[in-house]
C-alpha cells in the first residue's frame, strides 16, 4: 500500500487538520482496521424513498474503489454517508474510525476538510478565473493570500491544468473543467477523493483522461472513491469495482464473490 | 486575522453587489421605519420640551370668589395639588399681588383700589390633563364661576393634538415599516444566498466554517440596517429643520436648539445595525443548513 505524501500544508491548515479529529472518547482509529466501513447501512429519503438497504462493505487506506451501478441504485448514497450530505437511518459508517452517523451537524466542516469532492456538474464559478476558482476555495478554508499564492500553482500542476490558470470556466473544455473541480478538491491535500459521477458529462477520450489523473492521486497514496454508470472507462482504468443494485452491495471485484448482504 | 476579516468583508461586498435594488429597497424601508420611530419620537420630546420651556403654556390662573374664606382656600389649594397632572398649586394673596403691580407701575395704579381677587398659579405636568383639570377646578365653590379659570386652552389643545398625532404616526405606522424593513432585509439575504448558492456549495463542499459561509450574509445585513439607520439619521435631520422653522414662525423669540446629527447618526446607525443582524441571522438559519 502507497505511504501517504509528505504534508505541505501551511502552519494554520494542519493547525486546523489537527482541530479536525473528534476528541479522544470517540477516537477508535487503528491502522490496521478498515479505512472505511459501511455496516449493514440503511439509508431513507423519505418513508417510500430507501437510498441504500443493509450495505456493506470495507475500503482499506490507499484504494481505489469504484461503485457502479444504474441511476437510484444507491451508488452517490455511499459518497454522501462520508460527506455527510446524508445520514444513515440504520447501520454503522465509520471512517478512520469515526462513527459518521454520530458526528454533530457542527464537526461536519472538519470533516470535509479531511476529504476531497469531486462533483459531477463541477461548480465552477463562471465569473472567475482557474487560478481563482482553486483560491477562492482555499481563502474560504482559512488560507491567507501567502498561502494562496504559493500552492496554487502546484496544484494546478498536479492535474494538468497549470497552463490555463487564468482562462475563465467557459473557455475550457469539459475535461479541463472537471480538472479545476479535481483541483479544487485538493487544496487540503486530502487523504481521501470522492468523485460522484466525474465523467458523466464527459467524452471517453476525456473521460479516461479524469481517470488517469485520479490513478496517479491514487499511487501517490490517496484514497479514491468512484461512483460512477460509465461502465467501458472503469474497465479500462482496471481497479476494484463495488456494485450497487436496489440500495445494496450486490458484487464486489476484491472479493470475486457476491457481497454478503 | 486581517487576511480572514478581507475574505469575510470581500465576500459581503459581493454580496451587496448581486442584489443592489433589493439591498437598496431594505435600506429605504428600514430608513423611512427607523424615521417615524426614532425621528418622531424625537419630535415629539421636541414638541414637549417647547411646551414646557414657553411661559404661561403649562400654566393656569385660578381666580378665586371674592370673600371665601380661608379654610376653603386652604381646602381648595390642597385639592388641586392632589389632582392628576398638576404639577404646583402656588396661592397668590390679591395684597401681594397688588403691591407687586404697585411698585411695577406706580403711575397706573396710584388712586386705584385694588381689583384682583385672591388667585393660584397652577402649573401642569400633564398638558393633556389640561381640560380635565380646568373643569374640575371651575366646579369647586371657592373658585369664581364666571372666567374662574384662565390658561392658553387653544393652544395647549393644539399643542396636545401634535403630540397625540406624532404618537399615533410613530407607533403605528413605525412598527408595521419596522416589521416590513426587517422582512426585506430577510429577503434580500434570502434572494443573495440563492444568487451565491454555488459559493455556498464550494464552501462546503470545501470543509469550510459555519461562521465563513454565514458571515458574509449577516455582515450585508448589518450594512443594511446602518445604512438604513443612517439614512434615518438625515431625515430626521431635514425634519428637525421644518419643525425648527415651523415653530420659529409661531413665535420670534423662541429659537429651536441646534439638532444633535452625531447622536441621532450613532444612534440610529446602531438600532439599525442591530436589527439588520438579527433579520440577516434569521435568514441565514434555514437555507445554511448543510446538505
Amino acid at each position: 500500500m502507497p505511504s501517504h505524501p509528505p504534508d505541505h500544508r501551511g502552519k494554520r491548515q494542519r493547525a486546523a487538520g489537527r482541530l479536525c479529529h473528534p476528541p479522544p472518547r470517540r477516537r477508535v482509529s487503528n491502522p490496521a482496521s478498515p479505512y472505511i466501513v459501511f455496516e449493514n447501512v440503511e439509508v431513507r429519503y423519505s418513508p417510500l424513498v430507501r437510498g441504500l438497504c443493509g450495505a456493506t462493505l470495507r475500503i482499506e487506506r490507499g484504494e481505489f474503489v469504484f461503485f457502479v451501478g444504474r441511476t437510484g441504485a444507491g451508488k452517490s448514497t455511499l459518497l454522501k454517508l462520508l460527506t455527510r450530505e446524508a445520514a444513515p437511518t440504520s447501520g454503522k459508517v465509520t471512517l478512520a474510525g469515526i462513527d459518521l452517523g454520530r458526528l454533530r451537524e457542527r464537526e461536519i466542516p472538519a470533516l470535509r476538510r479531511q476529504m476531497g469532492i469531486i462533483p459531477q456538474d463541477f461548480a465552477l464559478l463562471p465569473r472567475k478565473r482557474v487560478w481563482e476558482n482553486v483560491a477562492y476555495a482555499m481563502r474560504a478554508v482559512g488560507a491567507t493570500r501567502k498561502e494562496v499564492r504559493r500552492r496554487v500553482p502546484a496544484i494546478l500542476e498536479q492535474v494538468n491544468i497549470g497552463h490555463r490558470a487564468d482562462a475563465f470556466p467557459h473557455q475550457l473544455s469539459g475535461g479541463e473543467q472537471q480538472r479545476v473541480a479535481i483541483a479544487r478538491a485538493l487544496i487540503n491535500d486530502p487523504p481521501l477523493l470522492l468523485a460522484d459521477e466525474p465523467t458523466g458529462n464527459l467524452d471517453p477520450e476525456h473521460s479516461l483522461e479524469i481517470m488517469q489523473i485520479l490513478a496517479r492521486l491514487n499511487e501517490r497514496g490517496t484514497t479514491v472513491l468512484v461512483a460512477s454508470h460509465d461502465v467501458l472507462t472503469v474497465a479500462k482504468v482496471n481497479r476494484r469495482i463495488v456494485t450497487v443494485e436496489g440500495g445494496q452491495v450486490t458484487s464486489d471485484s476484491k472479493s470475486e464473490a457476491p457481497a454478503r448482504v | 486575522m486581517f487576511d480572514r476579516l478581507e475574505f469575510l468583508f470581500g465576500e459581503a461586498t459581493m454580496a451587496l453587489r448581486r442584489n443592489v435594488l433589493m439591498a437598496l429597497a431594505a435600506i429605504t424601508t428600514v430608513a423611512v421605519s427607523l424615521f417615524l420611530i426614532g425621528g418622531l419620537g424625537y419630535v415629539y420630546f421636541r414638541i414637549d420640551e417647547y411646551a414646557r420651556t414657553l411661559p404661561g403654556k403649562q400654566e393656569m390662573r385660578v381666580f378665586l370668589r371674592s370673600g371665601a374664606p380661608y379654610a376653603q382656600i386652604t381646602e381648595t389649594a390642597k385639592q388641586i395639588r392632589a389632582m392628576p397632572g398638576v404639577a404646583s398649586a402656588v396661592w397668590m394673596p390679591k395684597e401681594k399681588v397688588w403691591e407687586k403691580e404697585r411698585l411695577q407701575h406706580p403711575d397706573l395704579t396710584e388712586g386705584i383700589e385694588n381689583p384682583y381677587p385672591d388667585a393660584f398659579k397652577v402649573t401642569l405636568s400633564d398638558l393633556s390633563s389640561a381640560g380635565k383639570v380646568a373643569g374640575a377646578i371651575r366646579a369647586m365653590p371657592a373658585v369664581e364661576p364666571a372666567g374662574g379659570v384662565v390658561y392658553l386652552e387653544k393652544e395647549l389643545e393644539f399643542i396636545d393634538q401634535a403630540m397625540r398625532v406624532v404618537r399615533w404616526l410613530g407607533s403605528v405606522f413605525g412598527s408595521l415599516l419596522f416589521v416590513t424593513g426587517g422582512v426585506l432585509i430577510y429577503n434580500a439575504i434570502r434572494l443573495t444566498i440563492l444568487s451565491r448558492r454555488v459559493e455556498v456549495r464550494i464552501m462546503q463542499l470545501v470543509g469550510a466554517t459555519r461562521l465563513t459561509i454565514r458571515a458574509p450574509f449577516v455582515i450585508e445585513g448589518i450594512v443594511q440596517g446602518a445604512l438604513g439607520g443612517a439614512l434615518a439619521a438625515l431625515m430626521v435631520l431635514a425634519s428637525h429643520q421644518v419643525f425648527a422653522r415651523f415653530i420659529e414662525s409661531l413665535k420670534a423669540d423662541v429659537t429651536s436648539p441646534p439638532f444633535p446629527l452625531g447622536l441621532a447618526l450613532a444612534g440610529l446607525s446602531l438600532a439599525g445595525a442591530t436589527y439588520g443582524l438579527l433579520c440577516s441571522v434569521v435568514a441565514v438559519r434555514s437555507p445554511m443548513r448543510l446538505q
